[in-house]
């Protein structure tokens, strides 16, 4: 049960990394960037790969900066003459155009199959031990990305992307270069993605295309709305709440003894229901962005 | 010799075959408030527009003192110093009044500065600018949720924040509360004895008259006048502009003072 | 070169009719209805079910695209025209919510499992020596139908005018004395049983699962999008042009070209041509092939 817990909050952090990015892009900056998961993939296929040609993980870790880079800065091209729904579309094609490369180009990514046998970054004394070491260590860098976030939204940056947010026009007209706004704020949000990636790819010891379906973008969406867009502490809460629910669904299933594909059902139910139920009901989420608190 | 702060040549623009902008020539000298005037519809607000890069013209030039600026985008050319307000200004709903003031000034806004601390100080200059502005009591509320005065008087400290060369205000007290007409009238008199260059587009002759040294008339996308807002009521092409031939005639026959009067709010 | 143009049509048919749906349904109600997919998911099911009640073939489908029209209008109502107060990209990650929730309803209700619908006839036809099958006929003849009744409505008919008008502009129409709330109505209704034949004519050809609707929304948005959102004939030539590049990269033997007897694209990179023709379109021209940028201030 321990295990079990302890693999629940790895996750949850993992997610938490990806919803906090999520959040600096839409929240803040109004990208509504439906290829999330393809960022997080740069991290996971970075790692991979690395690992496939006889690299260490410190090569997989750089490697998938840069293929996350230059994914973030293409997605911020796209922005500059996109309204935000046509450019969510745009993320969301982007993502499975990557999805079908990762699918079929098997020489380098192993396929369907994926590439599997990735060593644990952290080897102690037990298998346990490992993962615990990993745990604080996602812990660790989801607070660093907390804090660095708090840190940016806090400032003339964050204030600077929230006016691009809300009045794109009236920001331009007070001299701020939208496009550069764009690519910074991508920039900025696509390294925590990368790095759950990365974590993840290594603590899985598996990386394979089907960790990175459209789907699992709507999930760190579901994170973000119930959360609170704009909210640093409630995109958090989202991910550890969202991650909670997803492990009790496969005990409902056995306590009601509900046949296979309900647990898929269930976690759409979840994801769906908890993203339009926000929207309809609560949308500035369970934390809400807190407006005024900049006083200079 | 007058220094020329703006200068637009030959500036066209057409939207399909209708044409807003045509041929239209202004030369606007550092430190002096420049009226744009015309009828709805002459092309003031898309010369503004051109102007300040929003909207890419057909053809011409547009130069910042000895800079062309006709190619860049409108960013770039409000980082050049020449700034512009709208009409009808939208303010964002998730930002406090003080968050978008503090937003306007464009000084430490990138990551860099965001990181090594030189981000937001307290800074007792925001309270007193807000006092000036008389949104002390507003400071904190969502700028969508000001009045429309309000959000006028807003974006013109706004733009004014990063202290421009050049400010082009699309109409700044139509529609503004009498109160506050005033602490607009100030703030722009005050920013111009800074040494900034204001052209205003605005329909209220009285605001003119008190405000401006020069103005310019468009009509039908064409500059029909360039002179002191005291010539204007005289001027048989302005008054044609605004109210028809037979009056126009009337001015340019009449030896003394002309039978018709433009009046205060001239609005066609 | 018969086989092509008919593989081309079939496809564009295919995607056509979705795509006008979404199209449609835009010019009035302004975001992108990720639903619209699942739309075309429901319809085929419904049909399903009536049909293997006995109920003919023809009568199934009517009631099944009928129903959908419904829920379409029902759901426009009470969730996308609240959520659209909140702004477009709101209004579209709602309808994504709305599509995962209709998928988890169908994997509790009908399941994972591939069903086919069965015709007695499975004959195949020789047209111009190309072979076509019946249900591949009746998809063709589905679609052009609707089509031609659609432009019939939108062109001939007061409620059409009403419709264009209203789209155009809303306030005006309004107050012209046009009753939008109707015309809306009526517009999400024919979107929704526009969506459902699509998916109907999909079903019948191959197989009917739940990937159904997932599987088009790509093609169904590029076509879309590059027809103009919002023109719902934009997006009939904006099928043909999606169709066109599948089908074109499916039947090119690219052999020759590295000295190979035999090299073509693999099935699955044809599904990304669609998505890369969506990207390109949106770098270049995200309004759609027919209209230039207009900026306004």
């Amino acid at each position: 049960m321990f295990e079990f817990s302890l693999h629940v909050a790895t996750i949850a952090a993992l997610y938490g990394l990806l919803a906090l990015s999520l959040n600096l892009q839409t929240g803040f900056a109004g990208l509504v960037n439906f290829g999330q998961i393809a960022l997080f993939g740069c991290g996971t296929y970075g790692a991979a790969l690395a690992f496939n040609n006889q690299f260490g993980p410190v090569v997989g870790l750089l490697l998938g900066l840069v293929l996350v880079s230059l994914v973030a800065l293409f997605f911020a091209r796209l922005g500059r003459s996109l309204g935000s729904d046509y450019w969510g579309i745009a993320t969301l094609a982007i993502g499975q155009i990557l999805l079908t490369i990762a699918t079929n180009e098997t020489w380098l990514t192993g396929g369907a199959q994926g590439i599997s046998g990735l060593p644990q970054l952290f080897t102690g004394s037990t298998r346990l031990q490992g993962h615990l070491i990993l745990f604080s260590v996602t812990l660790a860098l989801l607070a660093a990305t907390w804090w660095l976030f708090h840190r940016l939204t806090q400032s003339k940056f964050g204030l600077s992307l929230r006016l691009m947010r809300e009045e794109p026009q009236f920001a331009a007209s007070l001299g701020y270069d939208l496009d550069g706004l764009r690519r910074s704020a991508m920039l900025v949000a696509a390294v925590p993605a990368a790095l759950s990636g990365f974590l993840f790819a290594h603590y899985m010891t598996f990386v394979g295309p089907d960790q990175l379906f459209s789907t699992e973008t709507f999930v760190v969406w579901t994170m973000v709305v119930i959360g609170g867009l704009g909210s640093h502490a409630g995109v958090v809460v989202g991910a550890i709440l969202t991650q909670m629910l997803f492990a009790a669904v496969p005990f409902a299933k056995d306590f009601f003894a509900l046949p296979s594909e309900y647990v898929a059902a269930m976690r759409l139910t979840l994801i769906g229901g908890g993203l339009l139920g926000f929207l309809l009901l609560r949308p500035q989420g369970l934390i809400p962005e807190k407006v005024g608190s900049i006083r200079g | 010799m007058v220094e020329i702060a703006l200068s637009a040549q030959k500036l066209r623009k057409a939207f399909g075959a209708h044409i807003v902008l045509d041929d239209v020539d202004i030369d606007i000298a550092r430190g002096s408030i420049v009226g744009l005037l015309g009828p709805n519809g002459s092309g003031k607000s898309t010369l503004l527009n051109v102007l300040t890069g929003f909207i890419a013209m057909d053809a011409g030039q547009v130069a910042l003192g000895d800079q062309a600026i006709g190619a860049l985008p409108a960013s770039e050319i409000a980082r050049r110093g020449l700034l512009r307000t709208f009409q009808l200004p939208r303010m964002p709903t998730r930002m406090s009044v003080r968050e978008v003031l503090l937003a306007a000034e464009r000084s430490d806004a990138g990551i860099f500065a965001a990181l090594v601390g030189r981000s937001l100080r307290a800074s007792a200059r925001t309270d007193e600018l807000l006092e000036q502005l008389l949104l002390s009591r507003v400071a904190d509320q969502p700028a969508s949720a000001i009045s429309g005065g309000q959000k006028k008087l807003l974006s013109i400290a706004a733009a004014l924040a990063n202290g421009p060369d050049i400010l082009c205000l699309d109409e700044p007290t139509a529609g503004v509360h009498p109160n506050l007409r005033g602490g607009i009238v100030t703030l722009l008199k005050q920013a111009n004895a800074q040494g900034v260059t204001l052209l205003i587009v605005e329909h209220d002759m009285a605001f003119v008259r008190n405000l401006c040294q020069r103005c310019v008339v468009l009509d039908r996308g064409e500059l029909i006048a360039d002179c002191p807002p005291a010539e204007l009521a005289d001027h048989p092409r302005v008054v044609e502009a605004y109210l028809g031939r037979a009056a126009a005639r009337r001015v340019a026959t009449s030896p003394e003072k002309p039978p018709v009067k433009v009046p205060a709010e001239v609005r066609v | 070169m018969v086989q092509f143009l008919v593989d081309l049509l079939l496809r564009a048919g295919d995607i056509a009719l979705v795509a006008v749906a979404l199209s449609a349904g835009y010019s009035l109600v302004k975001f992108p209805n990720i639903a619209i997919v699942q739309y075309a998911t429901i319809g085929p099911f419904l049909a399903y079910l009536i049909a293997r009640s006995g109920i003919p073939f023809a009568l199934a489908v009517a009631a099944a695209c009928l129903f959908v029209g419904v829920l379409a209008v029902a759901l426009n109502l009470l969730v996308f025209e609240r959520l659209l107060k909140s702004g477009s990209a709101i209004a579209m990650i709602g309808s994504l919510a709305v599509g995962m929730l209709f998928t988890a309803t169908l994997l509790v209700t009908a399941g994972p499992d591939t069903r086919h619908f069965d015709f007695a006839i499975t004959a195949l036809f020789d047209v111009f020596g190309s072979n076509v099958t019946l249900t591949q006929m009746i998809s063709l003849a589905m679609s052009l139908t609707a089509f031609i009744l659609l432009a019939l409505l939108l062109f001939c008919t007061d409620i059409g005018r009403c419709m264009r008008a209203t789209a155009a502009n809303p306030n005006l129409a309004r107050a012209t004395g046009i009753d939008a709330r109707l015309v809306v109505r009526v517009i999400i209704f024919l979107s929704g049983m526009l969506a459902a034949l699509g998916g109907t004519g999909i079903a019948i050809k191959s197989e009917l699962n739940i990937l159904l609707g997932p599987d088009l929304m790509l093609p169904v948005f590029a076509a879309a999008i590059l027809g103009g959102l919002g023109n719902p004939i934009g997006a009939i030539f904006g099928a043909l042009v999606i169709s066109f590049a599948e089908t074109l990269a499916a039947a090119i033997n690219f052999g020759p070209l590295v000295g190979q007897s035999f090299l073509f694209i693999p099935v699955n990179y044809i599904a990304a041509a669609s998505f890369l023709i969506l990207v390109v379109a949106l770098l270049f021209r995200p309004y759609g092939l027919f209209v230039n940028e207009v900026k306004r201030v």
